[in-house]
């Protein structure tokens, strides 16, 4: 359905995308990884029309997008990164202004608004201006208002920056069940959980390039190793750190350090040092290795760094 | 204290990071401190070719000498002549020189009767006609013309009347009689009598600023000047009527410079992005924008001068079509003004610290604030250039002189055309700038 063919997006001062080609099925919730700056929002301007590509091409059920075909973006719905509402104005009233470039009918988008409104539980709040809204709030307001006109693509980039738990949560639900009811979904993050939690497919992006492709567990398959050993951080645990780091790659998180091993990696071999040190086995636990990691191997950097 | 500190380096440090605004800063004061410093002072010493009309049908060698003397004066660009519906060169008559300055072409005008001055007159007679559009530059001119005057007729009157009187009787009683005169004259206007021995010695005293009775009522009982307003006799606020265009101006660039603005608000907040990633294009937003700003625009105009209406008794509607039509055409260039610095700003900072630089210069050089005669040659011609001189002078042409729509379609067209410029620049730049991208 969405075609990106070699596409290279340069700015003066750098290039944020160089030759990527996608291919993202229809229905499907595709998740675009990334660290910040890595090219995901370009991706996804270059995507709504926005952006021009330098070079390559995209097409969205066929039809070309550019700057100048306005057509194909009543096929897409776009959730920004940034909240673009206006303050001053109540829900009702910012989720009328932006349906009506869409040319729906008065009285059928009237009762759009109600349905997105009471989705996201903000029909309450309806009359109210959006400066006395939180956060959290916002960010729901900011999502429905790219879905007035149903589109067949909705494309979020990053939709949950800054956004409390129980509202990141609401928000996966809603997209999980538009989903499901049919609307193709690109999803940018460098939340790798977001990744894993919603997408069906993930792309890996890094320095504009598409590093890795494909669902959770064939990116896993493309790490040397299929557990993570995590060990709990304590100070026992941090007088041996350099034992640990004999087996792999170590990394240090806020309570736990986590083993990426190494080529020729056995458990039983780590026990036995293990047990050599006089540490206890309680402190260590195997875990599904994440997408972090994987990133970790192809670039040797974090998502975060 | 360290707090303080900090956070007044960190104040620094912003303002800093944009060096656009920083420059604005310090050009802006510096730019209105040249404009202001040459049109009251600096470089300039006074007004300079104020057009004023003469026509001397006298054939007084006092009276020629007087008209001559406006030739050489830098404040005055004296006009002889007119051009009729052929674009013949026509000298003035007394109903012409009237309409001249009706029409607006000069705001004042100076008529030498045949017997402005006779060698049995006592003083001068003449007739000034004013166009009272500028309280200051008719100030002006009053006050320059009674200088001139003031400067030839001492010594070729006082002379005169003391010759006249030796000639009706005789060498020896005339002297008598001019002793006597003058000394009389001493005595009344407690003055030193020596100066009829040298008449330029009057003169001098005025420009020295000497206001003694004498010198204010003799020169008044010798010249009878017959002064006619040949417009705006009518208005109950002449003041008002003639100042509206100015107010409305000024505030209507800032308001339009301000709205235009919003681009960069919504580029920040990206509703720009979301505009965008609906059918929507570039050209719709400008386009939208334009509209809306000019609207505006008329609707402020309309509002202040219907609130001038109210307040002030300016006659608004007489002449109503034609205040609209330079109220749009007005409108469209300062839109026009507006989007044009919306396309070379790269912030909302530089957008308004450009607007306000240029919104002050265009008002203080194009009129709005004081008379552009007042102004060395050089800003007079780039006052031309402004939309604000050519709205301001379409609002004193219906709402002051009342005339109809052909007086103002050259300030229409104008306008228009200046409207139009503006946008092909800002299409150009805004393909070219940041504002989408």
């Amino acid at each position: 359905m969405i075609k990106i063919e070699s596409v290279t997006k340069r700015f003066p001062s750098i290039t944020a995308l160089d030759g990527v080609s996608l291919e993202i099925r229809e229905k499907e919730f595709f998740g675009l990884l990334g660290p910040n700056g890595a090219g995901k929002s370009t991706l996804m301007n270059l995507l709504t029309g926005y952006l021009e590509p330098t070079a390559g091409s995209i097409s969205i059920g066929g039809e070309f997008v550019n700057r100048n075909n306005l057509e194909v973006r009543k096929k897409i719905g776009f959730v920004p990164q940034s909240l673009a509402l206006y303050d001053e104005l109540s829900a009702r009233e910012n989720l009328e202004m932006f349906g009506k470039l869409f040319g729906l009918p008065k009285k059928l988008l009237r009762e759009r608004i109600d349905e997105r409104l009471k989705a996201v539980e903000l029909f309450e709040r309806r009359k109210d201006k959006v400066k006395t809204f939180s956060g959290g709030m916002k960010r729901r307001l900011n999502m429905i208002a790219s879905l007035l006109h149903d589109p067949v693509l909705l494309l979020c980039d990053e939709p949950t920056v800054g956004v409390d738990p129980q509202s990141r949560n609401a928000i996966f639900d809603f997209l999980t069940a538009l989903n499901e009811q049919g609307t193709t979904i690109i999803y940018t993050t460098h939340y790798m959980e977001e990744a894993e939690k919603l997408c069906n497919r993930v792309g890996i992006i890094d320095h504009g390039k598409i590093i890795a492709l494909g669902t959770s567990d064939e990116l896993m398959e493309m790490l040397p190793y299929e557990e993570t050993i995590v060990i709990a951080k304590n100070p026992s645990t941090l007088q041996h750190k350099a034992t640990f780091e004999e087996f792999g790659t170590l990394l240090e998180e806020d309570d736990h350090f986590e083993l990426k091993p190494g080529n020729g990696f056995l458990l039983s071999k780590l026990f036995a040092r293990v047990e050599e040190q006089g540490m206890r086995y309680q402190w260590i636990e195997l875990h599904r290795p994440t997408l972090e990691a994987l990133f970790l191997h192809l670039t040797g950097r974090r998502l975060r760094d | 204290m360290k707090q303080v500190v900090r956070l007044f380096q960190n104040s620094y440090h912003v303002f800093l990071s944009d060096k656009v605004a920083v420059i604005l800063t310090f050009i802006i004061p510096l730019v209105l401190m040249a404009l202001f410093g040459s049109i009251f002072g600096g470089s300039s010493s006074g007004p300079q070719g104020i057009p004023f009309a003469v026509l001397n049908q006298s054939n007084s060698p006092v009276v020629r000498l007087i008209a001559a003397s406006f030739d050489t004066m830098k404040a005055f660009q004296i006009v002889k002549s007119f051009k009729d519906s052929t674009g013949k060169e026509v000298a003035f008559d007394t109903s012409s020189i009237k309409e001249f300055v009706r029409n607006g072409k000069v705001s004042a005008a100076v008529f030498f009767p045949p017997d402005a001055y006779t060698d049995t007159s006592v003083g001068l007679t003449l007739k000034f006609y004013y166009d009272p559009k500028n309280e200051i530059e008719t100030e002006v001119i009053q006050g320059l013309l009674r200088q001139t005057i003031y400067s030839q007729i001492p010594s070729i009157m006082v002379q005169s009347g003391f010759r006249q009187t030796e000639r009706y009787l005789g060498t020896k009683s005339g002297r008598a009689f001019n002793t006597g005169i003058k000394s009389l004259l001493g005595q009344y206007f407690k003055i030193d009598t020596s100066i009829f021995s040298n008449p330029s010695r009057l003169m001098l005293q005025r420009q020295n600023g000497d206001t003694s009775k004498f010198s204010s009522n003799f020169f008044d009982k010798l010249i009878r000047v017959e002064q006619q307003q040949l417009v705006g006799q009518e208005f109950r606020n002449p003041w008002a009527t003639r100042s509206v265009g100015g107010w409305a101006m000024t505030f209507l660039l800032f308001t339009l410079t301000a709205s235009s603005s919003s681009l960069f608000d919504e580029r920040k907040s990206g509703v720009m992005l979301r505009l965008l990633a609906s059918p929507v294009s570039r050209v719709h937003i400008l386009w939208s924008k334009y509209l809306f700003n000019m609207s505006l625009g008329i609707i402020q105009l309309l509002f202040m001068f219907t609130a001038g209406w109210m307040m002030f008794q300016i006659d608004v509607f007489s002449n109503f079509f034609n205040l609209l039509l330079v109220i749009v055409a007005a409108s469209v260039a300062c839109t026009s003004f507006g989007m044009l610095l919306a396309a070379f700003a790269q912030t909302r900072q530089q957008a308004q610290g450009l607007g306000t630089l240029l919104i002050l210069s265009m008002s203080a050089i194009g009129g709005a604030w004081f008379p552009t005669s007042f102004m060395p040659p050089t800003i007079q011609f780039f006052s031309k250039l402004t939309f604000v001189y050519w709205s301001m002078d379409g609002f004193l042409q219906v709402l002051w002189r009342g005339l109809g729509t052909s007086a103002i379609a050259l300030n229409v067209g104008i306008l228009f055309g200046i409207g139009a410029l503006l946008n092909v620049v800002s299409v150009w730049q805004f393909r070219r700038g940041r504002i989408f991208d």
